[in-house]
């Protein structure tokens, strides 16, 4: 091959033709890993083995499924497990501050976002996607904050934004003061109805 | 004789000189965006210019198209047409589409928005933020997601040939 190359070039023709040559199949190589996905879609134009090839046909199958599920089961315990143990040590309880956000009814207020300030920093700006809001309205409750305070006198400030009556832009707060104990502190949002004056309403309340 | 033994050495010296150079171009063109490939595409909620909150998570299950764009970019344009068309034809098949602006002002993204006719959802992504979480240097860039929310593939810049290279990874994605 190599002589042919010689015949067809010679000296500084060659020396040339070689560094294009393996320049192009650098490239070329470079461009073919690029696109591993294609080259990693299953064949089923005939190539494939058949599946009784691959040990013990429809048995082994449902057995090798059901280790699977066992191992999914395991793995799922003990990322809760991990999760908990996580909570536990970046929020302990003598530091917790928790904020939930929930919603009564929510036909006189359209949440759209919820800013929590405490002693004077943002700490969240949760904007809420209509199913969020949907989840909210069927009595889910949201955490929208989860931190750590120092024990002594707090101040939350909770801005809702969203539209109220008429699909009017609505911007409303509520503030509470609160004591920070020696246990976990929970507090929560609570968007409510208020259906004497047709208008929403922003309650801030203490878990007890 | 000299002459003949250096030969084979030169065109070994070239070879690696070759290889080595080919990496390093490679290295240099691939930005940081598509450093994200396999990975797990980032959670972000926006506004859309309709006035709706959009989470990319709530996507997860369907392959997710996110291109990132500004007005003023022509190239931009042109995608978007170009996604504008596939939507009315992959959306029953699990492909959604996502238009994130990162224009200053709203009204302009709006205007543009409705100009081009667009139908599916575009948002804005007034504080940047997105942008740095994707690490988006390139106008436009387009971000390939698949249905566990992993990124699969980052498509920079567009020319109307690079349409079709899209959509047959799209195409691969749907068959997945």
């Amino acid at each position: 091959m190599y002589e042919i190359f010689e015949l067809i070039f010679s000296g500084r023709q060659r020396r040339v033709a070689t560094i294009a040559v393996l320049l192009i199949v650098a490239l070329a190589g470079r461009a073919q890993a690029q696109t591993p996905a294609a080259a990693a879609v299953p064949d089923f134009d005939g190539d494939a083995q058949p599946v009784a090839a691959l040990g013990g046909g429809a048995e082994g199958f449902r057995s090798l499924d059901a280790d699977i599920q066992d191992m999914k089961q395991q793995l799922l315990e003990l990322n809760r497990d991990l999760f908990l143990l996580e909570e536990e040590l970046l929020f302990p309880a003598n530091t917790q501050v928790a904020v939930f956000v929930s919603m009564d009814v929510g036909d006189f207020f359209d949440l759209d976002s919820v800013q929590i300030t405490l002693d004077d920093k943002d700490v969240s700006n949760y904007l809420y996607t209509a199913r969020e809001v949907d989840a909210l309205i069927r009595g889910g409750v949201h955490q929208i904050f989860l931190g750590n305070l120092r024990a002594g006198e707090h101040e939350l400030v909770a801005i809702f934004t969203g539209a109220g009556p008429h699909e009017r832009d609505y911007r409303r707060g509520a503030t509470l003061t609160f004591e920070k104990g020696i246990g976990p502190k929970y507090i929560e949002l609570v968007i409510s109805d208020r259906q004497q004056a047709l208008q929403p309403e922003f309650i801030v309340r203490e878990w007890e | 004789m000299d002459r003949q033994h250096s030969r084979p050495l030169t065109r070994q010296l070239a070879i690696v000189m070759c290889a080595w150079l080919a990496t390093v171009a490679g290295t240099d063109s691939a930005s940081a965006a598509t450093g994200l490939v396999g990975a797990e595409a980032p959670d972000f909620v926006l506004k859309s210019v309709d006035g709706e909150n959009l989470r990319l998570s709530e996507y997860r299950g369907d392959i997710v198209l996110v291109s990132f764009w500004v007005t003023w970019c022509g190239d931009c344009r042109a995608q978007l047409t170009e996604l504008n068309d596939w939507h009315g034809t992959y959306e029953a098949a699990g492909l959604r589409l996502l238009a994130v602006a990162l224009d200053r002002e709203l009204s302009d993204v709006r205007n543009t928005a409705t100009l081009l006719g667009l139908e599916f959802p575009v948002t804005h992504d007034a504080g940047l933020e997105v942008r740095q979480r994707y690490s988006v240097n390139e106008m436009p860039t387009a971000v390939l997601i698949d249905r566990d929310g992993v990124v699969r593939e980052v498509f920079e810049g567009f020319r109307r040939a690079h349409g079709q290279a899209m959509l047959d990874r799209v195409r691969d994605l749907l068959r997945e």
